[in-house]
């Protein structure tokens, strides 16, 4: 039943926007609230795992195989409510308060329709139980993003959308050879089971499958759901699309999509693990963690425009991500609650970057000059979560970077923690420098502040910002029970 | 004796699929493309059919079935369109020749024999002697979608690609779970219908669907 109340409100918002034609306001205020419905459906299920219940659903329907479809564990819930968390926030975002007023009403219905079902794939990809499904909506998800990228056309944000439906699409495939590839090898030892590719009976044969194999299909797994999460050195369609995309979908891309991805990767991990021992995919992470975190920092460094600067911040932290998946029980710990505080981070950041981008209709760094006095509350709220986001105290990112490197130390490896150390410097060092250049000087001729700026219009930001500060004070308790189940879900 | 007349056929399908996977390396027009592809799906449905026959499974049937419609119908329908509007395009310069390009197709089927040896070995299915080259092809799809210049020869790989992990799918297991197949037929026809729009979009904005004007977005 909660698997109702969470997967059918961005279904019906979105069959709403369908329907209603041309668009109306009321729309975007309905789809707001049902996604407060489907918000609450995560706490719910989270609070279900957390007293140690797994939710299970599933049609009885005979040779289909659709018993236990849906099932929500600790690691799903916790993404789950990251999800539909950044989802309600974009959407209350989008429609009344700060909201998109220089679409007409077409892309603001051709905007409501994919939005939700954009959300929808990404809720039903993380509760899914069977692989499989799970791959459908991962797939689904490109799609309906790619409708959303060109909201506008232009030639650079067609360009962008290409890129990444191209880049997306291709991954995804490889990942789909490597789920084939991991459901071959089960049917070589165990014959044809219904269920088979459930991740409860694929964990539970996961002991007698045959190494080889599962070491070939992890690869194609990494670089498929690796591409979809911009791991390096397939993190080229980031910046790009976060660039051109409109502000409330970078911020559910960079934000929830990533945290899907992040899940697919983690379960396959759990997986692999369990056939050849955590050695084999922890060194595939920690290089390509370590190649992100190195591409990120010298990119940030060259960055001209903000978005694109994001996104390259995006980058560093899944290679961050990679490195504690890689670390054992307590990196995944580091790595899973960076995970929640860079959900928290990210979208604040793509909200605000949104306002400034409107204001001064431009996204290069040159351009913007002055941010804190023509857009006092953006350009503050701007600074403090760009210092979140680089790991100052007291935010929720400095306590998951200092776990991280707790667990990296106790494991050993002072070496890659140093060299970590150095290319997280490098990436601070020139955020504060390009921050330095848009929060002060003249501002620049023509700016007008609009509406956007006003303090009941940022206000559900502080939302973030309060979250953020929290959990930089205190782990509050129900989360820690959520992150250390979840934690004996993908790390032994 | 039935088993091996089944691993041969099997064997033979699948060659005969990845040299109309080859074909795109070699032909210059949209149109060939389109007709590779198209046969190349007959002889997929083909295969489904002759592993569902051998193998006892009556769902392999509907999947075919299925196949067939998207595939070999449908798809190529709208490749047909697509053509139409572009007369003039042609994959004339694409990045790599095409000399070096059926030279590196061919190393990449012999790498692609190389990381299947476990898979080959581990399994006992009369059906084994294909994986190779389905990986093989999933590999070609791949180069295709790298070193052309049309957008349209893209898709076209792309859907290799997919044909390529859906031979593997069916060699290897006699068929995911019929949900999955369905879902999958179902997102690569939404994703073929976007990328088909795009094309659109980016001939439109660009006035040709060379994707190497794609470069204006730098830092």
């Amino acid at each position: 039943m909660i698997f109702f109340l969470l997967l059918l409100p961005p279904l019906i918002a979105s069959l709403l926007a369908l329907l209603v034609r041309p668009n109306r306001e009321f729309v975007g205020w309905v789809s707001a609230l049902l996604s407060l419905i489907s918000f609450g459906a995560a706490i719910t299920i989270a609070a279900q795992t957390i007293a140690g219940d797994v939710p299970i659903w599933g049609l009885a329907i005979n040779s289909l195989g659709l018993e236990g479809v849906l099932r929500a564990d600790s690691l799903s819930a916790l993404v789950l409510v990251c999800i539909t968390g950044v989802a309600a926030l974009t959407l209350f975002l989008s429609s009344g308060v700060g909201r998109v007023t220089h679409y007409d009403a077409k892309q603001l219905r051709r905007y409501q329709i994919f939005i939700n079902l954009f959300i929808a794939a990404m809720l039903l990809a993380v509760s899914a139980n069977n692989v499989g499904v799970m791959w459908i909506a991962i797939e689904a998800t490109t799609i309906f993003s790619a409708f959303l990228i060109p909201l506008t056309l232009r030639k650079t944000s067609i360009e962008a959308s290409w890129k990444y439906l191209l880049l997306s699409s291709v991954g995804i495939g490889l990942a789909f050879a490597g789920t084939v590839l991991a459901y071959f090898d089960f049917v070589s030892r165990s014959g044809r089971v219904e269920n088979a590719l459930n991740w409860t009976t694929l964990m539970a044969t996961a002991p007698s499958l045959h190494p080889e194999v599962v070491r070939l299909a992890f690869v194609f797994l990494l670089i498929g759901f690796g591409t979809k999460a911009g791991i390096a050195p397939m993190h080229t369609w980031k910046p790009d699309a976060y660039g051109e995309s409109p502000a409330p979908l970078g911020a559910l891309m960079s934000s929830a999509l990533f945290a899907v991805a992040i899940y697919a990767i983690a379960r396959w991990k759990a997986v692999t693990d369990a056939v050849l021992g955590s050695g084999y995919s922890n060194n595939l992470l920690l290089a390509l963690g370590m190649l992100s975190l190195i591409i990120a920092a010298f990119s940030v460094v060259r960055a001209r425009n903000y978005k694109r600067m994001l996104a390259y911040s995006s980058v560093e932290h899944t290679g961050l991500i990679c490195l504690g998946l890689a670390l054992g029980p307590l990196g995944a710990f580091a790595a899973l609650l960076h995970l929640v505080n860079h959900t928290v981070a990210k979208s604040l950041m793509f909200f605000l970057v949104g306002n400034i981008e409107r204001a001064y209709r431009s996204p290069l760094i040159e351009r913007v000059h002055g941010l804190l006095k023509v857009l006092p509350q953006t350009g503050g709220l701007f600074a403090v979560s760009l210092l979140a986001l680089i790991g100052l105290p007291p935010f929720g990112l400095f306590v998951s970077e200092f776990a991280l490197f707790r667990a990296g130390f106790a494991l050993n490896q002072p070496v890659l923690m140093g060299i970590t150390l150095v290319l997280m410097s490098i990436v601070f060092v020139s955020f504060i420098v390009h921050l330095n250049k848009m929060l002060y000087g003249t501002p620049t001729e023509g700016v007008i502040a609009g509406k956007a700026d006003r303090l009941w219009n940022v206000a559900p930001l502080y939302i973030s910002i309060g979250i953020l500060v929290v959990l930089g004070l205190t782990l509050p308790t129900p989360l820690a029970i959520l992150l250390k189940q979840s934690v004996e879900i993908i790390a032994k | 004796m039935n088993d091996a007349l089944f691993s041969q056929l099997t064997t033979l399908g699948s060659s005969v699929i990845l040299l109309y996977g080859f074909t795109l390396l070699w032909r210059k027009s949209l149109h060939a493309y389109t007709v590779a592809f198209q046969w190349q799906s007959v002889m997929l449905t083909g295969l489904f059919l002759i592993i569902g026959y051998f193998g006892h499974d009556v769902e392999l049937y509907l999947v075919a079935g299925f196949l067939f419609i998207l595939k070999v119908l449908i798809l190529p329908r709208y490749l047909g369109k697509l053509e139409q509007r572009f007369p003039g395009e042609r994959e004339s310069r694409p990045y790599v020749n095409v000399a070096t390009s059926l030279v590196v197709a061919g190393l990449l089927v012999l790498l692609a024999y190389a990381i299947t040896r476990p898979l080959v070995l581990v399994s006992d299915l009369p059906t084994r002697g294909g994986l190779p080259l389905a990986v093989g092809l999933i590999f070609v799809g791949l180069f295709v979608i790298i070193t052309r210049k049309k957008a349209l020869t893209q898709i076209v790989g792309f859907l290799v690609m997919e044909n390529g992990i859906a031979l593997l799918a069916v060699l290897g297991t006699y068929g995911i779970p019929l949900i999955i197949e369905l879902g999958v037929f179902l997102d690569v026809l939404m994703g073929f219908l976007v990328m088909q729009v795009f094309v659109y979009h980016i001939h439109d904005t660009f006035e040709s669907i060379d994707v190497d004007q794609l470069n204006e977005l730098r830092h």
